[in-house]
């Protein structure tokens, strides 16, 4: 045995040598670029995992987003309708108050105006009356001066008349 | 003339011990990758630059390879410095072994030269140390994964006769797989350098380049088998005996 290793060149003293390099190298690189270069590479992974979910999140805000506008201007045009049936109901309801108010003082300035006219006859009736007695008294005066028997017939006819008018 | 040693020859000592030029050459790799770890390290960003974005693609690759076989990239992670160290080590050995240079310049003179530079895994010290480190390494880990006694287990069971002649033959299987695996990567490199060595003294030029690229990729092939098998191991001894 002792023969087949010293032939192979297999000595322990080498044997040894050889894995303390080994460990050498395997701590060198693990301490200064497997463990850095791996964290980097992790945090890296991370960052763009990261990136990509919140790409996704505010994909999906947005699309809630939009759907909420939708909703919203679908509200807006639903109240605006409603606003403009009430503005219009509202509406017909004032024009027809407005027009039953018009109608009632138009009623009522044509009745003022009606009493006006009949007061403004009456008090040119009464005018008129007055002023054809008057007429009536200085044509009689005049007829007096005249021919007192023409009075005298007047005054007979105007009975005759008052008469037939009483009865 | 041309000599083939199949033990790698001592070019100096330091007291009683003997430094080979394979031991030479390993040490020589070592301070090559240190150095590229340490520039690697400087230029680390979180935007990575060009040497940065090959060392990643080299690391997702590895990584994207263990996944295959552990099925768990936390593992991958966890097992992954070693595994990686084992290839890298074992193929900067292999391909700086092919450097013109490397084989041609001598230390002594007359038939007492030997070559100042020999790829490390022409060497049974390097391929056996790492052969040990692995599997000395994958029973650590499934020990730490599914504890001592589990693991000692797959080797001492006392429960019938079927399973401690199973016990002996996963003993047996250890010492096989730090055979194959040292003895895989020997034969192949040192394979590899004496029929380089006999093509470049048969035909100096032009003949060699072939095979030269050839062992570049050999070189490559067996450094990602050498790491895969330990991947392989790691993932058998996680599984447990039961699975």
């Amino acid at each position: 045995m002792q023969q087949l290793l010293s032939q192979l060149g297999i000595d322990w003293r080498l044997l040894i040598a050889q894995a303390v390099n080994f460990f050498v190298l395997l701590v060198v690189l693990l301490l200064y670029v497997y463990q850095p270069l791996l964290k980097l590479m992790r945090e890296r992974g991370q960052r763009i995992e990261d990136g990509v979910m919140k790409a996704d999140e505010a994909d999906r805000r947005l699309l809630e987003i939009e759907e909420i506008g939708k909703e919203k201007i679908k509200a807006a045009e639903h109240e605006a309708l409603g606003v403009i049936k009430k503005a219009e109901a509202d509406g017909k309801t004032l024009e027809a108050r407005l027009l039953a108010e018009a109608r009632q003082k138009e009623e009522a300035a044509l009745k003022n105006t009606e009493a006006l006219l009949r007061a403004r006859e009456e008090e040119s009736r009464r005018a008129l009356e007055k002023e054809a007695a008057s007429f009536v008294r200085r044509a009689i005066a005049k007829t007096v001066d005249l021919a007192p028997e023409t009075i005298d017939n007047a005054l007979i006819a105007k009975a005759v008349e008052e008469a037939k008018q009483t009865a | 003339m041309l000599s083939i040693s199949l033990r790698a020859e001592p070019i100096f000592s330091i007291g009683s011990f003997p430094v080979t030029n394979a031991l030479f050459m390993s040490f020589l790799v070592l301070c090559v990758l240190i150095v590229i770890g340490f520039i690697l390290r400087r230029r680390l960003t979180t935007i990575p630059g060009p040497g940065q974005n090959v060392a990643e693609m080299v690391v997702e690759g590895s990584l994207g390879i263990m996944d295959s076989v552990l099925n768990d990239r936390r593992r991958s992670e966890q097992y992954f410095p070693l595994v990686f160290t084992v290839f890298i080590f074992i193929l900067f050995s292999n391909w700086l072994g092919l450097l013109p240079g490397v084989g041609s310049f001598v230390v002594g003179s007359g038939a007492s030269s030997v070559p100042l530079l020999r790829s490390p895994a022409s060497d049974l010290n390097f391929t056996l140390a790492l052969a040990l480190i692995a599997i000395t390494f994958v029973n650590i880990a499934s020990a730490a994964a599914l504890g001592v006694r589990h693991r000692l287990s797959t080797f001492f069971n006392f429960h019938g006769p079927i399973e401690f002649f199973v016990g002996i033959l996963e003993i047996v299987s250890e010492f096989a797989k730090i055979i194959s695996l040292s003895f895989r990567l020997f034969g192949n490199v040192f394979a590899g350098e004496v029929l380089l060595a006999i093509m470049a003294f048969l035909v100096p030029y032009v003949i060699p380049l072939p095979f030269i690229f050839l062992e570049i990729f050999v070189g490559f092939i067996q450094a990602l088998i050498f790491a895969m098998l330990t991947t392989v191991f790691v993932g058998m001894a996680l599984a447990g005996h039961g699975e």
